[in-house]
């Protein structure tokens, strides 16, 4: 049965969603399977309820940034059986001002998952009561794992002995962050500097 | 009387093994309303740190997350470059890293045993098995050159062989442990005051554990019997026989049960890892992935090709997306990594398994005491390093 | 007998104490510089506050362990910061926790001393460039003694506690104006 399940899952799905509305990618481990953001909740509610599958565990929801797409995000559900110790992957793509159906009701799990995709990417999931940031400081701008967040931030923390207290201030390093995959040594790499050289000089 | 509802700030440095961890606790008296745990003051930025580093620049990122049990960590990464890279690994290095990972699961369940030991308010066990653990170090030190960290792991195997006597050192260190380890139970198990502390608090039902995505001894002390150790064998588990403790009631007791028996149970394995060791190999020949003896770089010009590519670009992994998780001590622990056909991961999500276990610690205090709510924590065996990350 | 008290610094505790107690029963008094007396109470009794927030918390705890037992230095943990000589940062501070330690750093009476254990803490560590780090804790708190090390250990540690004891014994207790 286990070997079958794809099959299984293929027909079932087209009986629920209807002809086409998935796209199965066997290459990866485990399975994915690629779904529209309408067909989420049916598809879970099926995965989850049907006794053939069991997908009871919610293993991770997490988001990749491809700015390259027309639909930039890639949310990704993991979900595992631990019935039929069988695991699948759901994948579903928001454009950057779309807004994904929470599944907090279906699986407890999901509360905190759903905030950290927020956190991170800066997708918006309805449903969920408790959208706030989780894991970047409180008062933090920018969604940090998007591709064109520069990799040290807009901003740093420092303690101002003036003021008494700590402050958000711009950045300043001593040396950039060194990349050295270049393909060519003549060129060498290309710094995006994030402090003009010449205005401390200046100062001095 | 009237019961006043207040709020309590349970500050950010709470204890020295889980870390930075501030609840936001609301209380009717002395009973637990609601928890929240705010998250985020260990947070990093790892993910984003390892998009911009090659793979075997990556692998220490790993350790430092879950910092109590840090082999584990590199083995799931080890694991899931390998499924990309579709390489073997010598069966030498898998049954070197079977031990490492029980004897990682051993250092990490002694000091969940001692912290929720201190939490509950005795300190004797923590000394005794803290000596346990300082062991353990020595070994990772003899065979990494680092007692915590070891960055030993790599995917194609591990970094360095064995010395010399070391698997004799494992063999004695392993009589002296159960010994100890006897010694803590007699000295916690039918206590009456641990017992008071521990038994029905904190009751988790299978199917509420199976819904909140517990894994781990979280899972099987709610009677759930699942271990990704017999579930989904990786390197050489199928072959070594042990067996998994399940726990009946759920509560907090029933956890510390099933991970004093899971210590047994790693010796069990190591004893049996130390006697079947093979000889061999320590690392993939393939030379584009593992960099090939420093001898035979002096006489090749293609090993040294090989060698140099290596240390400044690194190996690109071919395009693909893969899951791998293991039966890290503390629950699954799995890293999803998307590669896109550079020396770079595109993108590397890590699951840890405290993750789900901290929000589900809002079920699982509702009703509880204060005091009870330290013994919960204790037992929910947290590490914010790897929840943050 | 006067001029070999005033050699502290070369002593070790067990001949200062044989000797102080043979000139307190021979003499009746001791004659001392009250700098060097000071100096001595304030390093031999350190109470630190372990301020743990990541890895090198656990190289913290072995250090207080059997095995390296700080307490032989005199040195204790106390929880409160209050109560407390000395901060030992260890650990990567990140941007959320900052304000958490300087409030606890506040909290300390003088003379106060910190620790910075551990290269994240001494200037960023393997996290420099994370835009969720502070590179480094002295940008939050004054800092005395860096140990290096990821993590360092607990025999670094160690060694960083004895040099912390030898700064206060060379530091004058009279603040020049």
């Amino acid at each position: 049965m286990l070997s079958n399940i794809n099959e299984y899952l293929a027909s079932d799905i087209e009986k629920t969603l209807g002809k086409d509305r998935i796209s199965v990618i066997e290459s990866t481990d485990p399975v994915s399977i690629k779904i529209s953001t309408s067909d989420l909740i049916p598809l879970l509610n099926l995965l989850k309820s049907n006794k053939l599958y069991d997908f009871k565990t919610l293993i991770d929801i997490f988001g990749v940034d491809y700015p390259s797409n027309s639909k930039r995000f890639e949310v990704n559900y993991s979900l595992l059986s631990i019935k039929h110790n069988y695991r699948v992957n759901l994948k579903i793509e928001v454009a950057e001002d779309e807004e994904v159906p929470s599944i907090v009701g279906m699986y407890n799990a999901a509360g905190w998952f759903e905030r950290e995709v927020w956190d991170m990417y800066g997708v918006k999931f309805t449903g969920n009561s408790d959208l706030r940031r989780i894991l970047t400081d409180y008062e933090f701008e920018g969604h940090p794992l998007r591709k064109d967040f520069p990799l040290t931030g807009h901003k740093e923390v420092r303690y101002d002995f003036e003021k008494k207290k700590i402050e958000y201030k711009d950045i300043t390093l001593t040396q950039e962050y060194r990349n050295f995959d270049f393909k060519s040594p003549w060129k060498g790499t290309q710094y995006k500097i994030q402090k003009e050289p010449e205005k401390t000089e200046e100062k001095q | 009387m009237t019961k006043k509802e207040i709020t309590i700030n349970f500050g950010a440095q709470y204890s020295v093994t889980q870390g930075v961890l501030k609840l936001i606790l609301e209380m009717d008296g002395e009973v637990i309303q609601k928890v929240d745990p705010h998250i985020g003051l260990l947070h990093r930025g790892t993910e984003k740190l390892i998009e911009h580093k090659t793979y075997l620049q990556a692998v220490p990122y790993f350790d430092r997350l879950d910092y109590v049990s840090p082999m584990s960590q590199e083995h799931a990464f080890a694991l899931a470059v390998e499924k990309l890279l579709k390489c073997d690994v010598p069966i030498r290095a898998q049954y070197i890293r079977v031990l490492f990972s029980e004897l990682t699961r051993i250092s990490n369940h002694c000091l969940n045993v001692s912290s929720n030991a201190i939490a509950v308010g005795t300190t004797t066990p923590s000394q005794w098995l803290s000596e346990q653990r300082e062991k353990i170090m020595q070994f990772y030190e003899e065979v990494s050159g680092s007692r915590m960290h070891a960055n030993y792991f790599r995917p194609g195997g591990v970094a360095q062989d064995l010395p010399e006597g070391l698997l004799e050192r494992i063999e004695k260190f392993t009589h002296g442990f159960v010994k100890t380890l006897a010694d803590v139970e007699g000295l916690l198990n039918e206590n009456r005051i641990w017992k008071q502390r521990l038994v029905d608090i904190g009751i988790v039902e299978p199917q509420d554990a199976i819904d909140r995505a517990f894994t781990g001894p979280m899972l099987r002390g709610s009677g759930v019997p699942w271990d990704l150790r017999k579930a989904r064998p990786y390197d050489v588990y199928d072959k070594v026989l042990f067996d998994i403790p399940v726990g009946k009631h759920g509560d907090c007791y029933d956890r510390y049960l099933v991970r004093v028996e899971e210590m047994y149970q790693s010796i069990r394995i190591i004893k049996q890892c130390i006697n079947s060791m093979p000889n061999g190999a320590i690392k993939t020949l393939d030379c584009k992935v593992s960099p090939p003896p420093c001898t035979e770089m002096k006489e090749s010009i293609e090993t040294m090709i090989h060698h140099f590519k290596l240390c400044t670009e690194g190996y690109s992994v071919p395009g693909g997306e893969v899951y791998s998780a293991v039966e890290a001590p503390k629950g699954e622990f799995g890293v999803y990594l998307i590669s896109n056909g550079e020396n770079k991961p595109y993108r590397c999500k890590i699951r840890a398994p405290g993750f789900a276990h901290l929000q589900a610690l809002d079920f699982i205090a509702k009703g509880h005491t204060l005091a009870d709510l330290t013994a919960i924590i204790g037992n929910l065996d947290l590490t914010l390093g790897e929840i943050d990350r | 007998m006067d001029k070999e008290l005033n050699k502290l610094e070369f002593l070790d505790q067990d001949s200062l104490l044989t000797k102080f107690n043979d000139t307190i029963s021979g003499r009746g008094f001791v004659l001392a510089k009250l700098d060097e007396l000071v100096n001595w109470a304030r390093s031999g009794s350190l109470w630190a506050m372990p301020f743990g927030l990541s890895c090198c918390a656990l190289e913290m705890t072995q250090c207080a362990a059997s095995r390296h037992d700080m307490e032989r230095f005199g040195m204790l943990f106390r929880s409160s910061p209050r109560q407390s000589d000395v901060m030992i940062v260890a650990g990567t501070l990140t941007n959320k926790m900052a304000p958490a330690l300087r409030k606890a750093y506040d909290q300390m009476a003088e003379p106060r001393y910190v620790i910075s254990m551990g290269s994240c803490a001494n200037g960023g560590g393997c996290y420099h460039y994370s835009y969720s780090v502070v590179r480094g804790c002295d940008r939050i708190v004054p800092v005395d003694i860096y140990v290096p090390g990821c993590p360092p250990t607990a025999e670094a540690l160690l060694y960083g506690i004895l040099l912390l004891q030898r700064k206060i014994k060379r530091t004058g207790i009279i603040k020049k104006s």
